[in-house]
């Protein structure tokens, strides 16, 4: 007996840490949301091939690393990082199961557990665990991915990763915050058959091989400078899952390389492409008029969504001499007139941006850009010592200064109304010098601060990001998104507000006020947005009643369309016999009263709310 | 020192040019549009060429005058813009106040708005060859492009062959060492794709007149000196070469005095397809966009923007350069055809 006792001892301690440090969930509370409607039909047909393209062949399919944030990136994070633990539902913006079943947010705002969901399979059929999660987070922090934007978005964002065990995921964030599901969520990377080695980012083998996915297509056929096809992988687990339902419907989907998107219109009229987005206004007043579109094979729909715009408008070098006064900023304000380029060279087809923050929730919607007003603009140029004219006619100050400086931006499509703008500036007395250089240039030049005046254009996400763009502290370095080297104590401490204040109200508050001192500071002239998707698409595709979902920005975020193979069949029998369907009449559709809202602001000349309902997401 | 000294042979050479009816009168015709595009400000311009006002004479063309000083209003206010002279010019019917507006009322750079439609509108009575895509008078930008166009090449030419001229000829009088090291120079030199150095400096530096013509001028003096050189050996194995030798002449004066009139036979002919090259050249850049930067009126650009497939089926924007294009470059190639023809000694076929 008395042997028995140290192995029994030895037995019990052995135990016991285990038992000691497998952690106590059973007073966790989990949440879930099984309440909201799917955004995808669940009557949508499974089946057919989808035709699209892409302008560049993907240097890689890695997801991290060098290249791999190009054009074809879209498609790659579709069926594999947009597959995150929790995601927002594109309608009601409440937050639903996707990876994980339930999660739970803790009392410190930095720590949540997740539940994940044990239906959910890599396309090779081994299941997806927490291994996979603590594997993206260990990924991105490995400098050998040779991606400095990952490495520091994992130091930024999150403490550790924990198994708790194979289904239970510990997310510890690195500070608290008023979103933590949507800071704290990861995707899953497939630990099985992933291996980070020095010289991984080189890998040409890497590069070029398609991973495991957790998402429904899977990489089947590269055709390098031609095409990529993505195939459904079959009975895929998502098919089951209430959020799922209706989405990611073709059985194939052809990615065609077209360099030139004039070109892929081109392919899109003859049926190569099943579908194609209209970028520009010019395109979608002219040439909507062909033959498809007249014999009802092909529709047109503009649809207006409801997204965060970003930033895009003139922004001043607050470094500039000229721009150090706040009198010669609002005069160039004042004489840049909207109206008459987007008549004249947009076919009428845009809307003023007003806000730093157009389109998300944070928007202040009583601010509103500077109107046209040429007297206005001159009293403001006067203000700032610029009222007469030299001989060339452009304004002088008593200094002998001329009102000049000069334009450096990247688009060549914005080349004519560049000019345009000169031309209306010159005719006020104020000289602006274009220099148009290579996008890369261009925008290195922005973040360096090595410029007069340039464009700002940058997305944005659900939240907008004040800090990046106005923070005093980034004054001191180049090389960041503060390029217009602005320092106001008021807005950093408001920034801070916005950043952790708990209390919604506070924050909303904090962010209105900033953007009325953003705007009287005058140093950001915000030009146009189109909070619409324009698109064509033969009579195959079909989608559900309100088409894309609310928050879209592009049609890649969500795959709510279908091919209908009998109708496919109709409409080749119907193009063979070179017989009419019928011409679409419909072309707007306004599912979110997006249209609505912007027109009645517009006949009022106010600036128009930032979402329809006011509705409360944080 | 003249390159052309009118000895018999020259003149001869002439005559024979003379002779060739359409090479001949295609130089008269594009002495003529070179000589008038000098005056492009007088010929397209929303300034008028002459003005009276209150019994003074004004010549605005080059000289701003507001809206003020001509006791015109302005619709904000603002009397110190410039003058609307086409306003002005309906203003002061029957008033003792008259201007003369060039024949082509606008400037290539104004920007159009006043039809109901956007632009690029078709011709009519004010727009003699419709607008462009921002509405600005395309006449008015053929005229101020050719200008530039033929300008840039002239000056490319006769630089670039002056440079090609020099160093091929010291490159055949001198020979040896001279020769062999500066001909592999050249070779490699020449090995380089212009047109894509041009590009790529086009988009490290905003390219402007003065940048791009140093640019091509870099490449533009490499064919000449193929020439020159074995001219120069030819000529300097004659006679006359050795007698001038004998004399003690020094190297400089019997290379420029004596050689080099007999060797510019190919300078000659080649010049305008040079010029032909030049203008092409510039025509191309602008239309790739890594030419001359904007608003600068050129031909390359209403190609670029003609052949936008918003504009496809607007076609004077492509008529009006094309036809510009190609008779300014079958004026310069008939030119040089007859001036090939005029150097030539056979001046009859002889068939044995």
């Amino acid at each position: 007996m008395r042997r028995f006792l140290p192995i029994l001892a030895t037995v019990l301690l052995l135990a016991a840490p285990a038992a000691i440090s497998a952690e106590d969930l059973s007073n966790i509370k989990w949440e879930t949301n099984e309440t909201d409607e799917p955004f995808g039909d669940p009557a949508a047909r499974k089946g057919g091939t989808f035709n699209t393209f892409t302008t560049a062949y993907p240097l890689t399919v890695r997801l991290m690393g060098p290249n791999s944030n190009d054009s074809f990136a879209g498609y790659n994070r579709a069926f594999t990082m947009d597959f995150t633990l929790v995601i927002r539902h594109p309608n009601t913006d409440n937050f639903i199961p996707w990876m994980a079943t339930h999660w739970s947010v803790q009392d410190d705002k930095k720590t949540v557990y997740y539940k994940l969901d044990p239906d959910a399979r890599w396309s090779d059929g081994k299941p997806v665990t927490a291994d996979d999660y603590v594997c993206t987070w260990e990924t991105m922090k490995n400098e050998w991915i040779v991606d400095p934007f990952y490495n520091q978005y994992a130091r930024d964002f999150f403490s550790s990763v924990e198994k708790i065990d194979d289904y239970t995921l510990k997310v510890i964030g690195t500070k608290t915050s008023w979103r933590p599901l949507a800071d704290y969520t990861l995707w899953p990377t497939p630990k099985h058959v992933t291996n980070i080695f020095d010289g991984w980012a080189k890998d040409e083998k890497i590069n070029l091989t398609p991973q495991v996915v957790p998402g429904p297509y899977i990489i089947s056929e590269m055709a390098t400078g031609e095409r990529v096809v993505f195939s459904r992988v079959s009975n895929w687990w998502g098919d089951k899952k209430h959020y799922m339902q209706g989405l990611f419907n073709p059985e194939k989907i052809v990615i065609k390389v077209i360099a030139d998107e004039d070109r892929a219109f081109d392919y899109f009229k003859k049926g190569d492409l099943s579908f194609y987005t209209v970028n520009t206004a010019k395109k979608w007043a002219n040439e909507m008029d062909f033959d498809a579109i007249k014999k009802g094979w092909v529709h047109r729909r503009r649809e207006f969504v409801d997204a965060p715009q970003g930033m895009y408008g003139f922004a001043m070098n607050l470094e500039f001499p000229l721009f150090q006064n706040k009198d010669f900023r609002k005069g160039l304000q004042y004489l840049f007139n909207f109206k008459e380029l987007n008549e004249k060279q947009m076919a009428s087809a845009y809307y003023r941006q007003n806000s730093a923050f157009e389109g998300t929730e944070y928007m202040n919607p009583n601010v509103k850009a500077y109107p046209f007003d040429p007297k206005l603009g001159r009293d403001h140029l006067a203000k700032a010592g610029f009222s007469k004219r030299g001989p060339d006619g452009i304004l002088v100050d008593e200094k002998g200064r001329r009102a000049s400086f000069t334009l450096t931006y990247g688009s060549k499509g914005l080349e004519p109304h560049m000019t345009i703008v000169q031309q209306l500036y010159k005719r006020f007395g104020v000289d602006m010098q274009l220099s148009l250089r290579e996008p890369a240039a261009a925008f290195e030049l922005g973040l360096e601060r090595k410029y007069e005046m340039t464009i700002i254009s940058r997305t944005s996400g659900f939240y907008p990001e004040p800090r990046q763009y106005f923070h005093s502290e980034f004054k001191k370095t180049t090389n960041n998104n503060a390029i217009f080297g602005f320092e106001n104590k008021e807005v950093d401490e408001l920034i801070e507000v916005f950043r952790w204040d708990q209390d919604r109200d506070k924050r909303v508050q904090a962010m209105h006020r900033i953007d009325e001192i953003i705007n009287d500071e005058a140093f950001y002239m915000p030009l146009w947005f189109g909070p619409y998707i324009r698109f064509v698409y033969w009579d195959h595709v079909q989608f559900p009643k309100n088409y894309f979902p609310k928050r879209t920005q592009q049609y890649t975020d969500w795959w709510v369309f279908w091919i209908d193979q009998d109708r496919e069949k109709a409409l080749n029998e119907a193009m063979a016999a070179g017989k009419s369907l019928g011409e679409d009449p419909v072309v707007d559709v306004d599912p979110y009263g997006v249209k609505e809202r912007l027109e009645a602001a517009a006949m009022t000349g106010e600036a128009a709310p930032a979402t329809s309902d006011g509705s409360k997401s944080d | 020192m003249a390159l052309f000294e009118l000895n018999p042979i020259t003149k001869k050479r002439w005559n024979r040019f003379k002779r060739i009816k359409r090479g001949y009168y295609s130089l008269m015709v594009l002495l003529v549009a070179v000589v008038l595009s000098l005056f492009s400000n007088y010929l397209a311009n929303n300034r008028p060429i002459v003005m009276k006002y209150q019994g003074e004479l004004f010549f605005p063309t080059f000289k701003f005058y507001d809206k003020e000083s001509l006791g015109q209003d302005d619709i904000y206010g603002l009397t110190d813009t410039e003058a609307d002279y086409r306003s002005l010019k309906k203003e002061w019917e029957g008033t003792d106040n008259w201007l003369v507006l060039p024949p082509i009322p606008y400037n290539p750079l104004e920007n159009d708005f006043t039809y109901d439609t956007p632009p690029p509108n078709p011709p009519d009575h004010q727009h003699l060859l419709g607008t462009d895509s921002q509405g600005r008078d395309v006449a008015a930008r053929l005229i101020y492009g050719f200008r530039i166009s033929i300008f840039f090449s002239l000056l490319l030419v006769l630089l670039g062959e002056t440079l090609g001229v020099v160093i091929g000829s010291l490159q055949g009088f001198l020979g040896g060492w001279f020769d062999i090291l500066v001909q592999r120079f050249i070779e490699v030199w020449a090995s380089l794709p212009f047109l894509y150095i041009v590009v790529i400096m086009g988009t490290i530096f905003v390219p402007s007149f003065k940048l791009l013509l140093i640019v091509m001028l870099a490449f533009q003096w490499l064919g000449m000196t193929y020439y020159m050189r074995t001219e120069m050996y030819r000529e300097k194995t004659r006679e006359y070469s050795l007698a001038a030798q004998s004399f003690g002449s020094s190297k400089w004066r019997i290379m420029f005095k004596h050689l080099l009139p007999n060797c510019l036979t190919p300078l000659v002919t080649t010049a305008p397809f040079a010029i032909v090259g030049g203008i092409t050249a510039l025509t191309g850049l602008d239309y790739l966009g890594y030419g001359l930067p904007a608003p600068t009126p050129s031909w390359g650009e209403l190609f670029d923007q003609a052949l936008k497939s918003e504009n496809r089926d607007k076609i004077w924007l492509v008529m009006s350069p094309f036809a510009a294009v190609v008779s300014t470059l079958l004026l310069v190639t008939l030119i040089g055809e007859s001036v090939r023809e005029a150097f030539d000694p056979k001046q009859y076929a002889r068939y044995e």
